[in-house]
C-alpha cells in the first residue's frame, strides 16, 4: 500500500503513448494536474538511461506558483519502460521522503490499445540506507488490513 | 534519521518482519513470544521491531511488565493511505488529460492522412463532425 499503482488502458498504440511522455512538445500539451500547465520552454528531456527530465508546472491563475520537476531517468526502454526518480528532500508535500521513484510501463494490449501501469513509491532515508529493506515486497496483508 | 511522523511510519513499514507483525496483530493482541514464533529471530530482535512500530504509533504495548502484549493501532496507516491517495488523484486527473491528448493527436493524424481523409477532404478540418445518434 505504500506503493501507488495506477493501471489504465488507452485507446492508442503504444508508440503514441510513449511519445506523449517523451516528446517535449507533447508533454507540454497534457501534463499537469487541473489548474496547472507546463510551458513548452520549461521542458528539457534527455530520454535515455541516466538522462534527465526537467519541466515546470505553472498554476494557470497565478503564474508565480510553480512546481518544478527535476528527475533522473534510471532506466529507459523505448516504447516499453521509463523509470525515473526525483530527490525531493525538503520539498513541501514530501516531508520525510528523500526520493520519489516512478515506474511507467507501456504494455501493448492489441487492437491499437495500450495499458499504462504507473508505480510510484516514496523512499525515505532508512530505505536508501538499507537496500534490502524490502520496500518492493508485498504489502498485500496491509492492504487487507486497511480494507477491513 | 528522519523524525517526522510520516517518515517514521514509512520507515516502520519498510521492513517485511514488521509488516508481518502488524498483520499478526490485526488478528488480535499478542505477547512478544507469540509474535516471535513464526520468525527465526531472537526475542530481543522482535522487541526492537516492536519498539520501531511503537515509535511510529502503529502499535501500543500494555504496561504490565510480565505479559506485555502488543495491539495494533491502525490510525497511522490511514495517514499513509491519505498521502498515497493524494498522488492517486493527481495521476487520475493527469491521465484524463493524457487520454484527451491522445484522442486529439490521433484525430489530427487521421485528418492528415490523405487516403483515409479522401471522402471528406473538401470539408474544413476544424469542423466538428456531429454524431447522428
Amino acid at each position: 500500500m505504500s506503493e501507488l499503482v495506477i493501471n489504465r488502458v488507452f485507446d492508442a498504440p503504444r508508440d503514441l503513448v510513449y511519445r506523449a511522455f517523451t516528446d517535449p512538445d507533447q508533454l507540454a500539451q497534457w501534463f499537469g494536474p487541473v489548474g496547472f500547465h507546463v510551458p513548452r520552454e520549461s521542458v528539457d528531456l534527455d530520454v535515455r538511461t541516466g538522462g534527465h527530465e526537467r519541466f515546470t508546472m505553472v498554476k494557470d491563475d497565478d503564474p508565480s506558483f510553480t512546481s518544478p520537476v527535476n528527475a533522473t531517468y534510471r532506466e529507459v526502454i523505448e516504447n516499453e519502460l521509463i523509470v525515473g526518480y526525483e530527490d525531493v528532500e525538503g520539498m513541501p508535500g514530501f516531508e520525510g521522503i528523500v526520493r520519489f521513484e516512478s515506474r511507467i510501463e507501456f504494455h501493448d494490449e492489441g487492437d491499437g490499445k495500450t495499458r499504462l501501469v504507473i508505480i510510484q513509491s516514496p523512499h525515505n532515508e532508512d530505505i536508501l540506507d538499507d537496500a534490502s529493506a524490502g520496500w518492493e515486497s508485498s504489502f498485500t496483508k496491509l492492504d487487507a488490513l486497511l480494507a477491513a | 534519521m528522519a523524525t517526522d511522523r510520516l517518515s517514521m511510519i514509512f520507515a516502520a513499514l519498510a521492513d517485511p518482519t514488521r509488516r508481518a507483525i502488524l498483520a499478526r496483530l490485526a488478528e488480535g493482541d499478542a505477547t512478544v513470544s507469540e509474535l516471535a514464533e513464526p520468525f527465526a529471530i531472537s526475542l530481543p530482535a522482535i522487541s526492537r521491531h516492536l519498539k520501531v512500530l511503537e515509535g511510529a504509533g502503529l502499535i501500543t504495548r500494555s504496561r504490565s511488565a510480565q505479559w506485555r502484549s502488543s495491539s495494533l493501532n491502525p490510525a497511522p496507516l490511514r495517514e499513509v493511505q491519505g498521502w498515497m491517495e493524494h498522488y492517486r488523484r493527481y495521476w487520475d486527473v493527469n491521465l484524463d488529460r493524457l487520454d484527451a491528448h491522445l484522442r486529439r493527436i490521433q484525430a489530427a493524424r487521421q485528418d492528415n492522412d490523405p487516403q483515409r481523409n479522401a471522402p471528406t477532404a473538401a470539408q474544413p478540418p476544424e469542423t466538428e463532425k456531429r454524431n447522428p445518434s
